[in-house]
């Protein structure tokens, strides 16, 4: 039975596609969970947070304005503005996904990742005759994220707990970040949004705690227009 | 868990965030694929969602550089200023995000020590 073998190694060969990217989402993943637990979350929902959520901006995003007292709606409505772009990966997914059951699509649905979105899709244009087994290519690749982010989550909630907060850990955080953003500079409308959401983040001054997201919208606001610029020009 | 938990209603705002965040996540993750060709993203959104990654973790990492010790007023934190810039130029130069975390932290405890 060729598909079979076809099926498995596309999953085998999605699993040694996540190994590169251990480096990166397990400190992550840990700095999630330590994050979590130093703004009052107890560890199992500290864990819980990971399996529910299971995306790691928004559960940072999350963290910090519920240790800042913000309002439940305001911590939800930013957390989805966080994670809007997995709509644009979902629709990217949705014609290599078209040919499995409605719940094999919800299960690899909750799996999306920014990583596994980008190496999915790079694997399937280099396929190309193969796409039909690209959802095993995606499960092996989003299932290891998966276990992968669960194991940092337990890792940083037992860790966060014990280091002392003199050793400043919790600039964990802000570095993953310049970690992950830096990369994304690569063009003036990028530099723009991301130098705009910074300064718009220090000098907006909003009720309820919606700082994060007005400074987000102004960032991505700003990169429209640099962009829509330089198309006229 | 002691039972004091389950009435506790900081527990509870905890619950209603983490599901409600989960709920709206999974629907956004789900209905373009679920809805397949039926949903056409406007050329408008798609050109808007790029620019999310880096506009919201700039919304994120700026302030704790400049709100010290979650004060109102700006009061910048000079050795996690120095630190944050320093790490921006090593993932710049190395594109590692292990090495901005680990050079970042050393960079981070050398500046308090020297820097108070």
């Amino acid at each position: 039975m060729p598909q079979i073998t076809s099926s498995r190694s596309e999953f085998i060969t999605g699993v040694r596609a996540f190994t590169p990217m251990l480096m990166s989402i397990f400190p992550f993943g840990m700095v999630c969970g330590a994050a979590a637990v130093s703004a009052g979350l107890t560890p199992w929902q500290a864990c819980a947070m990971s399996w529910i959520i299971f995306a790691g901006s928004a559960q940072i995003a999350a963290t910090q304005l519920l240790a800042s007292g913000a309002p439940l709606l305001v911590i939800i409505a930013t957390a989805a503005v966080v994670n809007l772009r997995f709509m644009m990966y979902s629709a990217s997914l949705a014609p290599h996904f078209r040919l499995i059951g409605k719940r094999w699509q919800a299960f690899l649905a909750y799996l999306l990742t920014d990583q596994a979105y980008a190496l999915s899709i790079v694997h399937g244009l280099e396929r190309g005759d193969n796409e039909e087994n690209l959802h095993w290519f995606y499960f092996g690749l989003a299932g290891s994220t998966w276990v992968c982010w669960q194991l940092a989550t337990i890792t940083g909630v037992l860790l966060g707990s014990l280091v002392p907060a003199s050793w400043s850990l919790d600039f964990i955080v802000p570095l993953t970040f310049i970690a992950m953003v830096v990369p994304l500079l690569s063009d003036r409308a990028m530099l723009i949004a991301a130098i705009s959401a910074g300064l718009a983040s220090i000098l907006l001054v909003l009720p309820l705690k919606l700082n994060l997201i007005g400074a987000a919208m102004i960032g991505i606001a700003a990169g429209m227009v640099v962009e829509q610029r330089k198309k006229m020009a | 868990m002691s039972p004091s938990a389950i009435v506790d209603p900081d527990a509870l705002l905890i619950w209603a965030m983490m599901i409600g965040i989960g709920v709206v996540t999974f629907l956004i993750r789900f209905v373009p694929i679920a809805l397949l060709s039926r949903l056409r993203l406007s050329e408008w959104l798609k050109r808007a969602l790029r620019f999310v990654p880096p506009a919201v973790m700039m919304a994120i990492i700026v302030p704790s550089l400049f709100f010290a010790s979650s004060a109102l007023t700006i009061n910048p934190d000079l050795p996690r200023l120095m630190a944050a810039a320093f790490a921006t130029l090593i993932a710049w130069k190395t594109r590692s995000t292990l090495l901005t975390v680990v050079l970042g932290m050393c960079a981070l405890w050398g500046l308090q020590v020297f820097l108070r």
